[in-house]
């Protein structure tokens, strides 16, 4: 079996996986400064754990497990200092889009709703949408998150659903 | 635009790629600095506080002073055991990628439960004793010259007291609220209606 040392295994993760640990950074942190610095956090608690990768899940598990890991400690540290509530799904479907009605003003701005919706969830419900944007099927997300593929279904089944309606009535933001 | 669309709206967001590797291991050594020095500031807030009290427990004329001020002694011994020994069960960096967020968010939590438990056993509960013998030191004379004289004594005991208090009804309110949150994961990793109702 081929021996790989922590250095390689990082370079081959962050080549094939940094452009989504990117858009997840986004996810947990508006502020481009501090998003800045908890990228950088996720990429040292990669690194650092990849000297311990024994193969026993496959590598883009290992990397969103740390991403997200890592994320939520930071983001439940955040917290604490904020004081800010998170919402679950139901919730967030419930609360009026602020931006609902607004002329559709292109691709940006559609992710720029998207993070904010993402950013008010409770982590589960944010790993969960995540992994669905992120284009991973039911079983990766149970597999990363520890939710049963069952559950995962349906919270991906709601998250179709509250997408559409957001981003459907909002009258099509693509460009 | 349909969900499956805004995924592709997602995913057409660029990003970076790695960091360079001597920025990692810079980062690292930074960050083990820091725990370090953490470290090093409690415990040197402990080691300056030893000859405070260990000056009263060694030339105090009244023997119960003595007595205080070495249990306050002993019990400042033993939170710096405990420090040490709580800095150094921080989690390894591979348990972010061993355990599947659930365990972990869980684990995060049970730890602050347990943190906020345990810090009347650990951080509070050791110099009590020490505190207590002291009082009892300082108010037994005033009590002996005169009733009134030792109850008037015991309401400078009493202030300390009520904060001891207050600080362990806050704590145990923060525990129960963070148990709750550990008994809304419960069962998400099964497939019951419960379970989903908590997602």
């Amino acid at each position: 079996m081929e021996v790989r040392s922590q250095d390689e295994r990082y370079l081959e993760a962050a080549a094939q996986y940094g452009a989504a640990l990117h858009r997840l950074a986004g996810a947990y942190e508006a502020d481009p400064d501090r998003r800045r610095d908890l990228l950088q956090e996720v990429h040292l608690a990669l690194w650092r754990s990849l000297a311990s990768f024994d193969g026993r899940c496959s590598l883009r598990t290992w990397v969103y497990r740390v991403a997200h890991n890592a994320a939520t400690s930071y983001v439940i540290g955040r917290r604490r200092s904020r004081q800010s509530a998170w919402l679950s799904l139901e919730e967030v479907a419930a609360v009026p889009d602020p931006a609902e009605g607004e002329h559709a003003a292109g691709r940006r701005h559609a992710i720029e709703r998207l993070l904010a919706l993402i950013q008010q969830l409770k982590p589960l419900d944010r790993q969960v949408i995540l992994s669905y944007l992120e284009g991973l099927d039911a079983a990766a997300t149970a597999e990363i998150t520890g939710i049963s593929a069952g559950n995962v279904a349906i919270k991906i089944h709601r998250i179709k659903n509250l997408l559409t309606k957001r981003f459907h009535e909002g009258g099509g933001h693509g460009e | 635009m349909e969900s499956d669309d805004m995924r592709s709206v997602w995913q057409s967001q660029g990003g970076d790629g790695a960091l360079k590797l001597e920025e990692l291991r810079k980062k690292a050594g930074k960050f083990r600095t820091t725990i370090a020095r953490r470290n090093l500031r409690e415990y040197v807030a402990m080691v300056l506080m030893v000859p405070y009290f260990g000056y009263f427990a060694w030339t105090s004329r009244l023997p119960l002073m003595r007595v205080g001020n070495g249990l306050i002694l002993a019990g400042l011994v033993y939170i710096a055991y405990e420090l040490h020994r709580r800095a150094s069960a921080s989690p390894a960096p591979a348990e972010l990628g061993w355990e599947n967020c659930l365990a972990f968010h869980r684990a995060q939590l049970e730890r602050q439960r347990n943190a906020l438990h345990g810090i009347w056993k650990w951080y509070i509960g050791p110099i009590v004793p020490g505190l207590a013998t002291v009082c009892a030191a300082i108010s037994l004379p005033m009590f002996r010259k005169s009733v009134s004289a030792g109850l008037l004594s015991l309401t400078w005991i009493a202030v300390p007291a009520v904060v001891l208090w207050m600080v362990a009804r806050l704590n145990h309110d923060a525990a129960a609220k963070i148990q709750r949150q550990i008994d809304d994961l419960e069962g998400l990793s099964g497939d019951s209606p419960e379970a989903l109702q908590n997602l």
